[in-house]
């Protein structure tokens, strides 16, 4: 098992990082407190949130400076997971008109 | 190692060049870290899996969904402030993450001293977002009556998903807390640097395990990072 | 040309070492850090040896086995001769739901993956061991614990739940089904803690079969046993959170009124206190188990297919036909196996559109499967086929399988789905597919590995009578039910009453008297295994003539750490009847110096 060494980064890399993802926060708060709405404050808040999830996936888990074969490994099982939230996407929307057909309209 | 490591091919040749290979699929990952990868992979499906409840039950509810900004509010200085608290939880978990990932770093580079008081300031971040979070639970059930069956501002099914999804990331996070307050032990006793046996599993310690803790502690953050997007932001 | 040359390893991105030392890359394995254990206690009971944890699991595993089997034999008398009340109405559906949650998730998941697994990953890697020994002994508990769970709620207010095994809110939870409150809150207990446990053995053998490999045994030259048991472990990782999410709201629905899948219900009774629900999604709850409840059928049928391929190459002398195919349909089936789910949602009520597109995949996943039927009888074509039980074993798997796999067709077409589901079409085709054809597939494994585990082979003639016996007799029993859902009876029905359906008690009489015979006839086997422990006949090293590494141990059975030193893999593990070998085997471990004159093809 020795035969992994590693070599560790300058400590300015994580500050900077750090730095970043504290802005990232502030403007996702920010979409809130000035009550963005519709297709912007969606379109917002999932590119933040991706931005920040990306930084922290990348650098502070490393997975930047890791093989191609870790890499694929953990990022195509979230397609199915982009499936799972289309599919359920689609049931709920059908949900709610059949909800909103038999119990509201008309009644 | 490191030599012999950078001299393999990279990028997709690498890919197939490491998968086609004997004896290791991930070259130079240690058993502990590639474990911990999976397993949070399989992690962060049950916590997809959740959110995705979440979307359903939130999509598909004919009565009108609780705003959080407004529920989540605290009231300071005479002005309610939208999501203050939560915004405070952010900002820590977030530092806890930046002094997890220095804690790691002085591990491998063999800071005795520095490792734990990083690791120990990550447990302190840790700690201070559950109670947090304890706090904002006591105040929804006590002050405002919020119940996992029922809730004064909307849907039923809000203070049941806030319920669940905020409780089974503070369990996540305790975890974490409890472990590495454990790993600061590990470190200040020295265990790392002599390799002294685990007294549960009798396996060798080494300063991988710093950034094994690490992984799962940085996966504690990230799905806060979904969680607040999500839920309170939405 | 020496033995170095010819071994694949990352050799060719370094430069050979000019001593002609054996490893010219400088990458070894990682000697692993075994754990040797001083008392009685830690080397039978707290095993941390992975050969020990899997004979635990396997024993567990069957042990609850018979107890699933006891509760079948229960049903089916009651479907039989209704007239003597042999199990109520809820006593009916509290027995279909524990025997079908043991056989799927606690008999066949545990047992292939947590017994065929311990026992074979480590071997047919070329590894002393698992790569985390504690966690490995620690996941076999909390399953033991997680069946004592299971077993217990037999003994709480209501009795075990009896919402079926696939536990659909709201009648799992409402008044009416046996077991809604404690029996429920345990059956999901249970689950929680399975998946745990599971999670823990997961891990171990997916990093094992990545990371600790032999040298030379690159992912193509692994036996297709590894290859099935692995893929299934790595869908059973990334199926059973839905089962964790979804069952966890359902916990919580039952325990603390919320409303994740309850819809507008006047009052549920929790425990006690009355509580109104609303705006709860039931369908939420079946898209999340079919999430993981479809591919959870397939972490079952992939062990089996991969085990099939071994037993069917050693016993016909025949190197498997197709083995990159074999490999890639396996990958295929696993990555098909999650976006079928909906296929049993078809009459649910869910967005219509939806029947579409999964029809579409549910139809797709027969092509990998259907290249697998076709290599295995293409492995027979002109084999040197030897009848051994393990041989008849496979065959039966072939005849059994192929039946299933074709109802599975009718099913998965929506249209024809509209009348077929929710009858006994439907259960025979699951116990055709997960019932009867990995269980011999169960049984041929467990005659081929015998020798293995214990050193002495079973008695062949008991063998060839408990095969007989079984196969046919399961033949017998499911074959019927295929005509009966064409006639619509239904399926979870306690008796068919005065109604249309009472014209199939004939039928039902000679299953259950085919069922009988079948179950008792399962005592053979556990004589035969009882008795060639204790003074069966010892075994020869290396029994089957077989090329695996399993085999190639220095003592039989392998001891702790398996070998003295470890393996170096030159081939596959499929070179049977090579043109101009001396023997009609080459194991992987024997050097291309040892086999000159063996027209042997570079693998």
């Amino acid at each position: 098992m020795s035969q992994y060494k590693t070599q560790t980064h300058k400590i300015g890399v994580y500050l900077w990082i750090w730095a970043l993802l504290f802005v990232f926060s502030f403007f996702s708060y920010m979409v809130d407190y000035l009550n963005f709405e519709g297709l912007l404050r969606w379109t917002l808040i999932l590119a933040f949130m991706v931005s920040k999830a990306a930084l922290i996936v990348a650098v502070f888990m490393h997975l930047f400076w890791e093989r191609y074969a870790i890499v694929n490994v953990l990022l195509w099982p979230m397609t199915l997971m982009l499936l799972f939230v289309g599919i359920m996407a689609a049931e709920s929307e059908y949900t709610v008109f059949t909800r909103l057909f038999y119990f509201v309209a008309g009644s | 190692m490191n030599r012999a490591l950078s001299k393999l091919p990279k990028g997709w040749g690498g890919l197939t060049h490491d998968l086609g290979s004997d004896q290791r699929a991930f070259k130079g990952m240690p058993w502990g870290k590639a474990m911990m990868w999976i397993f949070l992979l399989s992690d962060t499906f049950i916590f997809m899996c959740v959110l995705i409840s979440y979307m359903t039950g939130r999509a598909s509810t004919a009565v009108s969904w609780p705003n959080p900004s407004v529920v989540f509010g605290l009231e300071v200085f005479g002005t309610s402030v939208p999501l203050l608290l939560i915004a405070i939880m952010t900002f820590v978990l977030i530092s806890s993450s930046g002094t997890m990932a220095i804690a790691v770093k002085h591990g491998y580079e063999k800071n005795r001293k520095l490792c734990t008081i990083f690791l120990l300031l990550t447990a302190v971040c840790g700690a201070t977002f559950v109670s947090m979070q304890a706090f904002e639970w006591t105040k929804l059930i006590l002050h405002e009556g919020v119940r996992p069956w029922g809730n004064p501002f909307g849907a039923e099914q809000f203070g049941a998903f806030f319920f669940m999804i905020t409780g089974f990331h503070g369990t996540h996070v305790t975890i974490g807390v409890i472990f590495l307050l454990i790993m600061a032990r590990k470190t200040w006793r020295g265990d790392f640097d002599k390799g002294r046996k685990g007294f549960f599993t009798g396996v060798t310690s080494n300063y991988r395990a710093i950034e094994i803790m690490g992984l799962y502690w940085h996966f504690v953050d990230l799905v806060w990072v979904f969680i607040f997007a999500f839920f309170y932001l939405w | 040309m020496s033995d170095e040359h010819d071994y694949k390893i990352e050799a060719k991105a370094y430069t050979a070492s000019s001593s002609g030392a054996a490893v010219s890359s400088g990458e070894r394995p990682d000697e692993q850090e075994l754990y040797h254990s001083k008392s009685w206690w830690t080397t039978y009971v707290f095993s941390q040896d992975a050969k020990y944890i899997g004979v635990q699991y396997i024993c567990a595993a069957t042990a609850i086995a018979i107890l699933a089997l006891v509760l079948s034999v229960l049903m089916r008398i009651q479907l039989a001769y209704p007239e003597l009340n042999v199990l109520s109405p809820s006593a009916y559906y509290q027995a279909i739901t524990m025997h079908g949650m043991i056989m799927v998730i606690f008999f066949l998941t545990a047992l292939f993956l947590g017994g065929f697994g311990n026992l074979l990953i480590p071997l047919m890697c070329g590894a002393r061991d698992m790569v985390f020994p504690y966690v490995n002994m620690m996941s076999f508990w909390i399953f033991l614990l997680s069946l004592l769970v299971l077993v217990a709620s037999y003994f709480v207010p209501g009795g075990p739940t009896g919402a079926g095994w696939t536990l659909y809110p709201p009648q799992a939870i409402t008044e009416g089904t046996p077991g809604n409150l404690w029996g429920l809150v345990l059956m999901l207990v249970s689950i929680v803690l399975f998946v745990v446990g599971f999670t823990m053995g997961g891990l171990n053998y997916v990093i094992t079969v990545l990371q600790a490999r032999a040298k030379g045994m690159t992912l193509m030259r692994l036996p297709l046993t590894v290859w099935g048991i692995f893929v299934a472990t790595i869908i059973a990782l990334l199926a059973f959170p839905a089962l964790l999410a979804g069952g966890l709201m359902l916990l919580l629905d039952t325990v603390l009124g919320t409303s994740f899948y309850m819809p507008a219900i006047i009052a549920v009774s929790n425990f006690g206190k009355e509580v109104t629900t609303d705006g709860g999604s039931p369908i939420l709850f079946q898209h999340l188990f079919w999430f993981f409840g479809h591919p959870e059928v397939y972490i079952v049928a992939l062990p089996a297919f991969g085990i099939v391929s071994d037993l069917i190459s050693v016993h016909a002398r025949k190197n498997i036909f197709g083995y990159r195919m074999m490999v890639w349909a396996i990958v295929a089936i696993a990555a098909l196996s999650f976006i079928v789910w909906a296929h049993h949602m078809f009459v649910a009520g869910m967005n219509p559109w939806f029947g579409f597109f999964f029809a579409i995949t549910t139809l797709l996943i027969a092509i990998p499967t259907g290249i697998k039927m076709y290599n295995w009888v293409l492995t027979l074509w002109r084999g040197d086929i030897h009848f051994t039980v393990p041989m008849l074993f496979t065959l039966g798997f072939f005849i059994t399988f192929l039946n299933g796999g074709l109802t599975g067709m009718f099913m998965g077409n929506v249209g024809t789905d509209i009348a077929l589901s929710d009858t006994y079409f439907v259960v025979a085709h699951f116990h055709f597919t997960i019932g009867i054809a990995p269980v011999l597939v169960v049984f041929g494994a467990l005659y081929h590995w015998f020798p293995l585990m214990t050193g002495r082979m079973l008695n062949e003639g008991l063998g060839k009578l408990h095969f007989w016996i079984t196969f046919i007799g399961a033949y017998a029993i499911y074959f019927p039910m295929h005509y009966q859902g064409l006639q619509g009876v239904p399926r979870r029905y306690y008796e068919m009453y005065d109604s249309t359906y009472a014209s199939s008690a004939g039928l039902n009489e000679f299953i259950t008297i085919v069922t009988i015979v079948v179950a008792v006839s399962q005592l053979i086997f556990f004589y035969n295994v009882i008795n060639s422990a204790i003074r069966g006949e010892k075994s020869k090293r290396n029994p089957w003539k077989a090329n695996s590494l399993e085999w190639q141990t220095p003592t039989m059975p392998p001891k702790h750490g398996n070998w003295n030193e470890l393996p170096v893999v030159y081939r596959w593990p499929y070179d049977f009847s090579v043109p101009g070998a001396d023997k009609d085997y080459i194991p992987q471990n024997v050097p291309p110096s040892k086999v000159r004159k063996a027209r042997v093809e570079k693998t």
